[in-house]
């Protein structure tokens, strides 16, 4: 089950807007029951359905992965200082180890 | 002795009529009023009887919580699991809802509970599930802990407060309530 935040964020995107520029017109929360929207201001567009926002779970579940992906190859990489201390030092090795981190961590 | 058989004028009981032993020659109490306990008060020209609930700082508790799964940037209310004081049994389901009318002073601590650089972490006090606008959100990194305060009127029968907290961390993530607590101010 995917985060109602990226199923929102979709449906925002999909209806060419933003989750950053909305971000203040739409309230998520949960009570203890699970995420629900609790308030929505966006301009333009309407509150999505309980339907419209379960079609963008298979979407939402690729986003979520990506950013977990996205996440492992960051921590990869390392640090940005250590890196241009690689280049610096042998850039065609650098190159073949952030190839690596890319070819071993494949986004969906 | 012209009086005998005479009936007295009525008379109003006025300050110098009353002796100091009306009151130091009773028993002391030597705990602190119960809630039902009363006193007499002239309220504005009219002698009445209050209770003692209604004049102190009852109730006041402080409890704490354990991890709560959030997910991005959505407000969730965060659980209760134990206990330091609760003077009037007044939190249940993560939920303080005092029984006596009047302004409430509420603080809490959120705390996201890992070494992970996070950019936004937020407290939230909510009365009867909505933001009463009192919350603070913080830019930080490493080991996070954020705190928030108000002042809120809640009246004596439904109304609650719990509290919120909110990151983006941008995947689902613990947070929990390190501390809540908070007591009825004096009128």
């Amino acid at each position: 089950m995917t985060q109602l935040y990226t199923k929102v964020k979709l449906y925002l995107e999909a209806n060419s807007k933003t989750y950053e520029n909305e971000r203040i017109n739409i309230e998520l929360q949960n009570d203890g029951s699970g995420d629900y929207i609790k308030s929505w201001n966006v301009s333009g567009l309407a509150k999505p359905t309980a339907e419209q926002i379960a079609s963008y779970e298979t979407a939402a579940n690729t986003a979520e992965s990506n950013a977990t992906i996205i996440a492992t190859r960051k921590t990869s990489y390392g640090v940005w200082q250590d890196q241009l201390d690689e280049i610096f030092t042998d850039i065609d090795a650098w190159k073949t180890r952030i190839a690596k981190v890319k070819t071993d961590n494949p986004q969906g | 002795m012209s009086y005998i058989g005479s009936k007295p004028a009525n008379k109003p009981v006025v300050a110098s009529d009353i002796d100091p032993t009306m009151i130091t020659g009773q028993t002391a109490l030597a705990v602190a009023p119960a809630a039902t306990d009363e006193f007499l008060v002239s309220d504005a020209g009219t002698l009445k009887r209050i209770d003692y609930s209604l004049i102190g700082n009852s109730s006041y508790f402080k409890v704490a919580g354990s991890n709560v799964s959030a997910s991005n940037d959505t407000s969730t209310e965060l659980t209760v699991t134990s206990e330091t004081v609760d003077s009037a049994g007044v939190v249940a389901s993560n939920r303080f809802t005092p029984q006596v009318a009047g302004y409430y002073f509420i603080t809490a601590t959120v705390k996201y509970p890992s070494g992970t650089d996070i950019d936004f972490l937020g407290c939230e006090i909510f009365k009867n599930g909505s933001s009463t606008g009192a919350g603070t959100s913080i830019v930080s990194k490493d080991y996070n802990a954020i705190s928030c305060s108000t002042i809120v009127e809640l009246n004596g029968s439904s109304d609650y407060v719990s509290i919120f907290g909110r990151h983006t961390t941008g995947s689902t993530s613990n947070i929990n309530l390190q501390n809540f607590f908070g007591f009825k101010l004096g009128n």
